[in-house]
């Protein structure tokens, strides 16, 4: 009953999430959102996912969010938010409303240069209510978040990329590929260290300075525990490449 | 002030000059710059006669490339090398020095020297500079602080890219990233830094040592807390 999110598995470890919603404009509705609560439960569970890669189907959006930017009570950013392991999202055309705060949601965000990024809701008389008003704060600080919130404004790739809302920029080609080729080297690393540096950073953020550290040492000094802490340090001292085997 | 092994420690004036000197070794971070930093740092933090530090690496070609993995594998059981982490907080006390601390960044900036950098307030590189945190490769993640401090800094879209790509930049693009300050030529940079320090230390020490603890402080606040904060150490 997979219609509107497929899941493929382009390299061993990496499950690329690609969104087909209504329309060209790749529309998000409640099976949307019920699709990819199921798939990121199942992730999360099975411990052979590494990393994730979320993109819009060809020649569509990213995502534009619901129909007429109507308000819902589903969420996309909660069950990706959610995902243990890195996500990387890969935005062409246009991510808006809750097509953005899906996005708010990776780890990683990589545009297409036509790629444009807006919160539309204003002009509705809304808020934006998947996220994006705490997620968007903490990634571009508070002025440009408010210009976008307030403004409803759309902004370019190149302009996400100058305030910090994407990390890179590539043409449309290159997109997909590059997105893979992270993915591909995530799902090689070392799973555990990888989920770990995760929850460090975005569990640390919402702590003060001293528990954050704290966090880290603890999840550091766990992953000495671990066979592949082992590997790495031995492949690095014997110059050769790990093998990781997530344990 | 001398009987160092792996650093070294000058006062000039109102400045003090924390070298990593391990150039042969790139300056790798091991359990003596930690004890030495330990106990520089601490002395550091006490001498009413220091207005600004400076940090640097010594060599043509490293500030410091990360940490001595010879030693990785000899720790005792996590549980001690648990312990011994905070028996000497050395970032802790990093953290907690009340006079501003510049980084003069040149060359590898790898793992712990981006980290040490990151327990600086100011970062300036060299155009040569190289950064990178690679520790997710060797199945760890960083253990300095670099999963607190570099969100903190850059923001955490940013800091994910670094820390779970584990990939290279350059001196231009971790100032794009506003992972550091300025970015300088090579011959330039200790006298960049120094004039800044020297700059820092002619301000009232009062007054500088107050942002510094108000900006540190207040950003492990509410707001509301942070504005009280400020008010406060403003009339002392």
């Amino acid at each position: 009953m997979k219609d509107k999110l497929e899941i493929t598995h382009p390299a061993k470890g990496l499950a690329l999430l690609t969104i087909n919603g209504t329309g060209k404009n790749n529309l998000a509705d409640a099976g949307l959102a019920e699709e990819l609560l199921q798939v990121c439960e199942d992730i999360n569970f099975d411990s052979g996912i590494r990393a994730v890669i979320i993109t819009g189907a060809a020649g569509k959006d990213f995502c534009t969010g619901t129909a007429g930017g109507k308000k819902s009570a589903f969420s996309l950013s909660g069950p990706v938010a959610a995902l243990n392991c890195p996500v990387i999202a890969a935005i062409d055309g246009e991510a808006s409303g809750m097509g953005l705060e899906l996005a708010l949601a990776c780890d990683i965000r990589l545009a297409s240069a036509r790629a444009r990024f807006s919160l539309p809701y204003i002009e509705k008389g809304l808020i934006p209510s998947d996220g994006a008003t705490q997620r968007l704060p903490r990634l571009v600080g508070r002025a440009k978040a408010m210009e976008l919130m307030l403004t409803g404004e759309t902004i370019s790739a190149q302009d996400a990329l100058q305030i910090g809302l994407v990390n890179r920029v590539l043409p449309q080609k290159e997109l997909l590929p590059s997105a893979l080729e992270i993915g591909r080297d995530m799902a090689g690393k070392a799973s555990l260290a990888l989920k770990y540096c995760k929850e460090a950073v975005i569990k640390g953020l919402d702590m003060t300075l001293d528990q954050g550290l704290h966090l880290e040492g603890d999840l550091y000094f766990l992953l000495h525990t671990t066979n592949d802490r082992t590997e790495g340090i031995n492949a690095f001292k014997e110059k050769r490449k790990p093998r990781f085997k997530g344990k | 002030m001398s009987g160092y092994e792996t650093i070294i420690y000058e006062k000039k004036g109102k400045l003090a000059f924390i070298t990593l000197n391990r150039p042969q070794m790139l300056n790798i971070y091991n359990l003596r710059m930690r004890d030495e930093l330990y106990e520089v740092l601490g002395a550091v933090k006490e001498d009413s006669e220091v207005y600004a530090v400076i940090l640097k690496g010594a060599g043509e070609k490293a500030f410091c490339a990360g940490a001595d993995l010879s030693e990785f594998l000899s720790a005792p059981s996590p549980t001690d090398a648990r312990r011994s982490r905070w028996l000497r907080d050395v970032w802790g006390r990093f953290l907690s020095l009340p006079q501003p601390v510049i980084a003069a960044l040149h060359g590898y900036v790898l793992g712990s020297g981006i980290e040490m950098s990151m327990c600086c307030d100011i970062r300036i590189a060299s155009e040569d500079a190289q950064f990178g945190l690679p520790e997710v490769a060797l199945g760890i993640i960083p253990a300095a602080g670099a999963t607190q401090t570099v969100p903190r800094t850059i923001g955490p879209g940013r800091a994910l890219d670094l820390l779970l790509t584990g990939r290279r930049i350059n001196a231009r693009e971790a100032l794009q990233m506003k992972l550091i300050n300025r970015v300088v030529a090579k011959e330039r940079l200790l006298s960049e830094a120094e004039s800044l320090a020297v700059k820092i230390a002619g301000w009232d020490q009062c007054a500088v040592r107050a942002i510094k603890q108000a900006v540190s402080r207040g950003l492990d606040l509410p707001l509301e807390e942070g504005l009280k904060l400020e008010k406060r150490l403003s009339c002392s």
